[in-house]
């Protein structure tokens, strides 16, 4: 066994790599090179009565505010990022968010949708508008750390969670795309809680404004991800419980109340 | 899970198991380090002494070599770095390092 192994890196070396735009090139490309908008094109459309159809559609609608909403985030934090590699990943999740953003946009194009914007407007969740507004707020007022927790942690470690559940119950185009969304996710949920973390050990992040944060925040986005399982239509016997993953990485972060 | 034991005698500095590592077809990292990962299929997949679930991103981490516990490893597919760690019935678990 004389060959690298990641294992192997020193912790500098391991940050540089994962954190690089040569890493997500080759990471992207291993699962979305054949996937033009997110899915392989020979994939084929299952029929959708009109009931799942309009409930595909409200359930997309949210997802395209949650991807704005960490689109205009991301972009917001790029400024704010304390050193380059967390400048240079969260140019990565930009450009992730923006791509995930399309290929929902495209999906609604796929069901009929010939207005997105009026019907994100009409079908979107209030309490994912009211987190936006808040998310934005706190990358307005430069709290990199909340900002970073509400975006990384709290946000995207619920949507890793339901884009799994919704994956597993949907038509075959939609899971496909929700696959490759899910495998960006990966690495979005992971810099938040590795970031908060070290900022927590270091110091550079306020234990109790993070808390803070958390109360205000967590239940609008747990609300707002238990409507969207009920609009997916995944079964009630096929659910995850939403919060564990999200309460395990709170624990992990020494924040469990 | 799915590696050949490695056919060489241990290594001299140490006596842990060597394992000759596949590509298992996890495409979420650049691919000369794709063989280190495997998607978890849930709590009925077993791990082999190589192998040590990432909690954090719930994909399996592997090694050439069998795990103990105070050994660094990295998830690149989250970017986060545990040790690991004997856990409830000696079981090895990773544990994060902030």
């Amino acid at each position: 066994m004389d060959e690298l192994e990641p294992h192997s890196l020193g912790d500098e070396e391991f940050d540089d790599e994962t954190h690089s735009f040569e890493f997500w090139f080759g990471a992207v490309e291993g699962y979305l090179s054949d996937r033009p908008y997110g899915h392989r094109p020979a994939t084929v459309e299952e029929p959708l009565d009109k009931r799942e159809r309009d409930r595909l559609i409200t359930t997309l609608c949210n997802y395209c505010t949650g991807e704005t909403a960490a689109l205009e985030g991301a972009s917001g934090l790029v400024r704010l990022a304390p050193n380059h590699n967390a400048k240079i990943f969260m140019a990565t999740q930009v450009v992730d968010e923006a791509r995930h953003l399309e290929v929902f946009l495209r999906r609604l194009a796929d069901l009929g949708v010939s207005d997105p914007d009026a019907e994100i407007a009409r079908r979107a969740n209030p309490a994912l508008l009211e987190f936006k507004a808040a998310l934005l707020a706190l990358v307005g007022n430069e709290d990199w750390s909340a900002a970073v927790f509400a975006q990384n942690v709290i946000l995207e470690t619920m949507e890793y969670t339901v884009f799994r559940a919704h994956a597993d119950n949907a038509d075959p185009v939609t899971a496909e795309v929700l696959r490759g969304v899910i495998s960006d996710e990966r690495r979005h949920l992971g810099f938040g809680e590795t970031h908060i973390g070290r900022g927590l050990a270091d110091g550079s992040a306020d234990r109790s404004r993070l808390q803070e944060v958390r109360g205000d925040l967590e239940a609008m986005v747990l609300r707002v991800f238990e409507d969207a399982l009920d609009d997916a239509g995944v079964p009630p016997d096929e659910r995850p419980e939403l919060g564990r993953d999200y309460l395990e990485a709170v624990d992990r972060l020494g924040m469990a109340l | 899970m799915t590696d050949a034991e490695s056919s060489a005698p241990p290594n001299s500095r140490d006596s842990r198991r060597t394992y000759e590592l596949e590509d298992l077809g996890f495409n979420e990292v650049p691919k000369k380090w794709r063989k280190f990962y495997r998607h978890w299929t849930g709590p009925g997949d077993e791990l082999a002494p190589n192998e040590i679930l990432c909690p954090v991103c719930k994909v399996v981490i592997r090694s050439g070599r069998e795990f103990r516990p105070g050994d660094k490893v990295y998830c690149m597919p989250c970017m986060s770095r545990m040790v690991v760690v004997e856990g409830p019935g000696g079981r090895l678990e990773a544990e994060v390092v902030f």
